[in-house]
């Protein structure tokens, strides 16, 4: 035996596969529900990625918002108010006369009662503009959103979000009725079309109002935030510097304010995300060592059962090297089909959980697939090594004689 | 054959093939190892989280403006409201509710605190000289806001550490004016260094009382008043007793009580959960050393073919066959599990000498679970074997070879 074509290895590698076929499958078992886990628990992270991106989404990218008061560290904005130049409605319309700019949106939130068709119920009013839909993408299903017009100027109307709606006036006509927010009367002129959750908010069980009554029922001194929409292509730095230089100026040359842009916020969300998936799939790859030392156990024990035939092996003339890759190969057929078996399985219960959930974008990334083929490929070669070393360092002679 | 016997027989089994049961243990080890010491990691958070809140005093009570009845909302004190809270609840909170010992209103706001060419930008906080006792803050030197009618704010001001250092570096900042926004005050205090507490610096803030914050900002509204318990107060009845105060004063529900107790409840629950899911996850490794168990069992039960044949030829039964491959698995795990123990103790032990600021201990569930799992998953993956065992003719065994 000088060569040893691929077809021999194989044959000769695959031949002990075969002929403990419970033990192999156990074996390749240990492996497959390691990278099992691996696949399904990174494609839970990935599906919460991506099903937070596409809420992010829904508000368009090339949104920005500007809110009042300066903060040094990025992330959520906390409560925070009272800062000595307040973001004013003014400064909304300042920024209209910004070229690129598409829409302006200023925003003031409160909390109140809304009362209405002989009941109440306690929810986010809030103020804003007939920008609105617009921004985060709404529709109306009844009657018409906020009048256009200067937004300074707070007329006694209100929509509804489908939720307060049904819980105010059940199935009954909401249009022109009156609703009771904090002392005062306004008229329904529109209500919204369903939506559901964003971002944790129940944005059906709302009202909305125009921003100067928010802030007159709420004795607001300052908006909540500015929502800036840009033209399409249109958010470069150049622009938004115009929005910073354009309050900065109207402010006294004080920047207290911060702006946040989408992507900022998805990009951070992103990193914690990601810092997540991996320390949940370095977690469930410790299953996968301790697979590859079920393997590196049999293979130790396969190369002891097969000493004679080692022996007859090498006494036909097969070199030593030849018999470490022939073991070695075992090694790594193992492992590979389990990784392989793994990895189906992996991909079917992740099919299942989309087909159950069909608005969750579960999905293992590429690159974690490739990972857990690879580390696992990886892990037959580490335990194969010994054995595979061993039976190659075994005296033929010696080798026949034994039993 | 006794039970001594049938003992013998499975050690040796497991003794004779040293490098296959080590191995086998291996598995276990890992898979305990990790359970424990993630389990110890949740387990430390808990009780770092814990202490923090027990540094705040547990018998605190908030009120905050706002009321919202939307499932899955947003935080409280967001956005305004019809009736704001004002300095007249506190004052009336405080004087009619007999079981609080304080009710202290604060306020916070940004902004410009300035010494000389210094100036600096910075949350402001508006408090009582009860807050110093309720937050448990420490004077490096000086003294606290004074005692004083709730309304009445003398213009005064208590700076944190690091607002100290930047405006006055090694210089003594006592009895010195700073100007906050284009108010002049007298600087009266210094706190302690104390570093960040549950997402607040301290040493970043300046306090100044009540009273003088809400002339500065020329409003009514507190951000939120916090209330302080006597020691043995029934918290639900101080809750409910306050709510009614405020309903009276206010005419409808606008605003929300939330007791230190129920958020730090809320908290451990979250962590609770995030530890069991983490060590859930591990503790798919101890599965997968089973199996690896299982096979070395079915290898060590046809390897001892003729040695099964010997003893059933000789009277043994197939439950006494059984009992001896199920005891050569539960050898294994349970040798896996005490040496997995004995690991995962000594690294939790090496991670609270590396940080000691926080108190690793793996929990008793854990330790006692993690024991009863490997110990029960060796048992369940030597069923199959030992049930091979036990079904081996003897004449058919003792001819096999």
């Amino acid at each position: 035996m000088r060569r040893i074509d691929f077809a021999d290895l194989m044959r000769l590698s695959s031949g002990a596969l075969v002929g403990h076929p419970l033990r192999s499958a156990l074996s390749m078992l240990g492996v497959a529900i390691g990278v099992a886990a691996v696949i399904m628990l990174t494609s839970l992270g990935e599906g919460t990625r991506k099903y937070m991106v596409s809420q992010f989404s829904q508000f368009g990218t090339n949104v920005l918002s500007v809110q009042p008061g300066k903060r040094k560290t990025e992330g959520v904005p906390h409560a925070f108010g009272g800062t000595t130049q307040k973001l004013t409605i003014d400064d909304a319309e300042a920024l209209k006369r910004i070229p690129l700019l598409d829409t302006v949106a200023p925003a003031a939130v409160g909390q109140a009662r809304v009362e209405g068709g002989g009941r109440g119920r306690s929810v986010f009013v809030h103020g804003v503009t007939a920008d609105f839909p617009a921004v985060v993408k709404f529709g109306i299903r009844q009657g018409s959103f906020l009048p256009d017009g200067d937004p300074r100027r707070g007329r006694s109307v209100a929509v509804l979000g489908p939720q307060l709606k049904r819980e105010l006036f059940g199935d009954a006509n909401a249009l022109g009725e009156f609703v009771r927010v904090a002392g005062a009367r306004l008229r329904v002129i529109g209500v919204m079309e369903p939506k559901g959750q964003v971002l944790g908010m129940d944005i059906d069980d709302a009202a909305y109002v125009p921003v100067a009554t928010a802030m007159r029922l709420f004795n607001l001194e300052e908006l909540q935030e500015i929502n800036v929409v840009f033209a399409h292509d249109g958010m470069t730095a150049e622009a938004i510097e115009a929005v910073r230089a354009t309050l900065i100026d109207r402010h006294r040359g004080e920047e207290d304010f911060t702006i946040v842009s989408q992507s900022e916020m998805l990009a951070v969300f992103g990193r914690v995300m990601d810092v997540v998936t991996m320390g949940v799939a370095v977690i469930a790859a410790i299953s996968l060592l301790v697979g590859s030392i079920g393997i590196f156990t049999m293979m130790w024990i396969s190369v002891g059962e097969r000493v004679s035939e080692i022996g007859l092996m090498r006494a036909l003339g097969a070199t030593a090297r030849q018999i470490q890759l022939v073991f070695l190969t075992e090694a790594i057929l193992l492992t590979m089909m389990g990784g392989v078996s793994g990895l189906l399985f992996g991909l079917f219960v992740t099919l299942l959980l989309r087909l159950a959930l069909p608005g969750f974008p579960a999905g293992a990334p590429i690159e974690y697939i490739v990972a857990a083929l690879g580390v696992s490929a990886v892990a037959g070669l580490a335990s194969g090594v010994g054995p595979a070393r061993r039976a190659a360092e075994l005296e033929p002679v010696e080798a026949l004689r034994t039993e | 054959m006794s039970f001594r016997d049938l003992f013998r027989f499975a050690l040796s089994a497991v003794l004779q093939n040293r490098r296959r049961s080590g191995l086998s243990i291996v598995g276990v080890v890992i898979g305990v190892v990790a359970v424990l010491s993630l389990t110890a990691i949740g387990e430390g958070a808990l009780r770092y989280v814990t202490s923090q809140f027990a540094s705040l005093g547990s018998s605190i009570v908030n009120v905050s403006p706002g009321k919202n009845e939307t499932t899955g909302g947003m935080p409280h004190g967001i956005g305004g409201v019809p009736n704001d809270l004002t300095l007249q609840d506190a004052i009336v909170i405080e004087r009619r509710v007999q079981s609080i010992r304080a009710a202290v209103p604060v306020s916070v706001s940004t902004d410009v605190v300035s010494h000389l060419q210094r100036a600096r930008r910075g949350p402001v906080v508006g408090a009582t000289a009860d807050f110093e006792r309720l937050q448990q803050l420490d004077l490096a030197t000086g003294s606290f806001l004074p005692e004083s009618e709730l309304d009445r704010g003398a213009s005064v001001v208590v700076l944190g550490q690091t607002v100290a250092r930047e405006l006055f570096d090694e210089a003594n900042p006592l009895g010195a004016t700073v100007r906050i926004g284009s108010w002049r005050m007298r600087v009266i205090g210094v706190l302690r260094g104390r570093g960040r507490q549950l997402g607040m610096d301290v040493d970043e803030v300046v306090f100044i009382p009540i009273a003088a914050s809400m002339r500065m900002a020329n409003k009514s509204s507190v951000s939120r008043i916090m209330l302080e318990l006597w020691p043995r107060a029934d918290q639900d009845a101080v809750i409910e007793q306050v709510k009614q105060l405020l309903i009276a004063r206010h005419d409808e529900e606008d605003f929300t009580l939330i007791s230190q107790d129920a958020v730090l409840s809320s908290l451990s629950s979250i962590l609770g959960l995030l530890t069991l899911v983490v060590a859930g996850i591990a503790s798919i490794s101890l599965a997968v050393a089973g199996i690896g168990i299982m096979n070395v069992m079915l290898v060590s039960v046809s390897e001892r073919r003729d040695e099964v044949g010997l003893l059933k030829a000789v009277g043994a039964n197939q439950r006494q066959i059984l009992f001896i491959f199920l005891l050569e698995a539960a050898l294994l795990s349970s040798a896996g599990g005490l040496l997995g123990l004995t690991v995962g103790t000594l690294l939790v032990a090496i991670g609270n000498l590396a940080y000691p600021t926080v108190d690793l201990v793996a929990p008793m569930w854990a330790v006692v679970s993690v024991i009863a799992l490997s110990l029960g998953t060796g048992i369940l993956f030597g069923v199959l074997p030992a049930w091979r065992a036990s079904r081996l003719d003897p004449v058919a065994a003792l001819q096999g070879h």
